[in-house]
């Protein structure tokens, strides 16, 4: 093969990558222009600079009391961080785990492996196109529940039901179903085939053979993924609060309205701090348990 | 093999599984907790099945259909002449706002984290990079190159600790409602991560090429270049990519605090009361954020398979 500069740089350019590289440098280009995102366009007023400067200062010293006068009896900073904590964490802990039951459903009817399109599988009864349906309509829910984003979710679900806790619930829940149904249904149909088809050769039922030789081999980075989603979830309830909800973010946004910034920085590390334990408590458990 | 024998081995079998304590008691905390939540949490199914909620329910279902048509019989021609009015005044500006606000914020994040990643990658940054420390290079240096690491990476952390919603909400206060605030946000928060996962790609590269480099007296910055720059680049890609579905998503929602991302149109619906709009519109975000999927995914393909 010759290695002059021409051939090397015919072969570069016909690659793919540079074809998807160059693709995105030129929507990119074409993005700035269509949103205006020339330098010159972003003027932060000087009042705006301050502000910003005052907020990234506090970051340094976050109030540990109020820093704006309250009625006597109220309770400690401190300690409505924590109750606010207490909420994200039990509105994110309840949407998580009915996310779990509708995705784990969902996630078996989406999956090829259970509806044999693999043909290393047994076929079910129920006959081809039947399954395909089914097969199909289950992606085509999850696709849909999960493509709104959960503000979205709580808009429609706060117009429609009004501001209960169970909105919020709700609104998690729903598109985090979505995501679960679709992951678990990715990976019960890329774990390793080996066992289930041995327990095919050995005449086991369909129902066997999914959930004694397919569903165990997934079953380690389908626990290490619900509990990454559970930190992602405690994040969502944390802005839920924004739409009033009493989570973190409602005080992070009541806070910052007026002007306490030190409240911000409180609120927001107690969010770090659960964030940061979740990641820990998740990454170890991929780390010890998951392929 | 008999009765008693198979029965045996599937006891010995059942007694020599793996156990992972760990798991045990993670598995256990998180039960205790959803129990917790749902025992302890102000949740209350009157708030859906009440007389009066359920008559809210209904009117609102009501107002879902689009207004010509609401209390008239069902045509195709005026659903189809509401939709195309919808389009051209608020759908077609909102999605293409959202696409690009997603992609100019990846783009910035995809740079300034190509930046970043290097001096946050334990192996590169180092007195003596790919080969064993030297003492001649000193104590002093050492200690330098890995503050820089620390320092960067938990500059990282911080950057992506806070979520995008909040950095936009903070970053409006800054600039204003202009898509800056919204690219802003995005491009801190995707730097934050697709920082670490590249710093985490550089050092997971084969070492001994770049070992090899270094022992021929390559500089830091020709490593950098020939070295890992090139071999970086699928991966680097692929996590671009990845992270940009993620800001589709979260582009659709930013719209919300007042920039014009298709969230702005549906907070004014939601604020106009104009319920059919909101759901078309709410629906429209959805689309997009399938086909951002569609063309990651098609995009990622390509990348692995041109290597």
């Amino acid at each position: 093969m010759p290695f002059d500069s021409a051939t090397l740089t015919r072969r570069h350019l016909g690659n793919r990558r540079t074809l998807v590289a160059a693709g995105v440098f030129l929507a990119a280009a074409v993005s700035f222009a269509y949103v205006q995102l020339a330098p010159g366009n972003v003027q932060p007023t000087m009042a705006g600079l301050r502000l910003g400067a005052r907020f990234l200062a506090r970051a340094f010293s976050p109030a540990l009391t109020y820093e704006a006068e309250v009625p006597e009896w109220t309770a400690p900073l401190i300690w409505k961080a924590l109750v606010a904590a207490h909420t994200t964490a039990i509105f994110a802990a309840a949407a998580i785990s009915g996310a779990l039951v509708g995705g784990t459903v969902l996630s078996f009817l989406a999956s090829s492996a259970w509806w044999a399109a693999d043909p290393a599988m047994p076929r079910r009864r129920i006959g081809r196109c039947g399954s395909i349906a089914i097969w199909f309509s289950a992606r085509v829910v999850i696709a849909f529940l999960r493509s709104i984003h959960e503000l979205l979710w709580a808009v429609v679900l706060l117009a429609a039901f009004g501001r209960g806790q169970l909105t919020a619930v709700l609104a998690l829940m729903i598109p985090y179903t979505g995501v679960l149904a679709k992951v678990f249904s990715e990976m019960i149909d890329e774990a390793p085939r080996e066992s289930a088809i041995a327990l095919r050769e050995a005449g086991a039922s369909p129902i066997q053979i999914f959930f004694v030789g397919l569903l165990p081999r997934a079953f380690p980075d389908m626990l290490a993924y619900a509990f990454y989603r559970f930190e992602c979830a405690v994040r969502s309830s944390a802005i839920l609060g924004f739409f009033g909800f009493p989570t973190l973010g409602y005080y992070i946004s009541a806070s910052f309205d007026n002007m306490l910034f030190g409240e911000v920085w409180t609120y927001l590390y107690v969010l770090f701090a659960m964030v940061v334990l979740l990641d820990w408590w998740s990454g170890s458990l991929r780390r010890r348990f998951a392929a | 093999m008999t009765t008693i024998e198979r029965a045996i081995v599937l006891e010995r079998l059942e007694a020599e599984r793996p156990r992972n304590t760990f798991l045990r008691w993670s598995l256990a905390a998180f039960a205790l907790l959803v129990a917790h939540a749902w025992w302890f949490g102000d949740f209350h199914l009157s708030d859906f099945t009440s007389e009066r909620h359920l008559e809210n329910l209904y009117r609102f279902a009501h107002e879902l259909i689009p207004a010509p048509l609401q209390g008239q019989p069902w045509s195709w021609s005026v659903a189809l002449a509401w939709c195309a009015t919808l389009m051209t005044t608020k759908g077609w500006p909102a999605l293409a706002t959202t696409a690009a606000i997603s992609i100019s914020a990846i783009v910035l994040a995809g740079c300034a984290a190509a930046g970043l990643a290097l001096p946050a990658t334990r192996t590169f940054a180092s007195p003596e990079p790919y080969l064993p420390h030297s003492r001649a290079s000193g104590r002093r240096a050492w200690i330098l190159w890995a503050m820089t690491v620390a320092v960067t990476r938990a500059f990282l952390i911080f950057l992506r600790a806070v979520p995008e919603y909040v950095w936009a909400f903070l970053l409006i206060a800054v600039v204003g409602p202009t898509p800056w605030a919204a690219v802003l946000a995005l491009a801190i928060h995707n730097t934050g991560i697709l920082g670490k996962l590249n710093a985490e790609a550089i050092e997971n590269l084969d070492a001994q090429t770049l070992a090899a480099l270094r022992a021929l007296g390559a500089a830091r910055r020709h490593i950098a270049v020939v070295g890992i720059v090139p071999a970086v680049i699928p991966r680097a890609l692929l996590f671009l990519f990845y992270r940009w579905e993620t800001c589709v998503r979260e582009a659709t929602v930013l719209g919300m605090l007042g920039i014009v991302s298709i969230g702005y149109y549906v907070q004014d619906a939601r604020a106009r009361q104009q319920y059919d709009v909101m759901l078309a519109l709410i629906l429209l975000s959805g689309a997009i954020v399938l086909i951002g999927d569609l063309l990651s995914a098609a995009a990622r393909e390509a990348v692995r398979r041109s290597d």
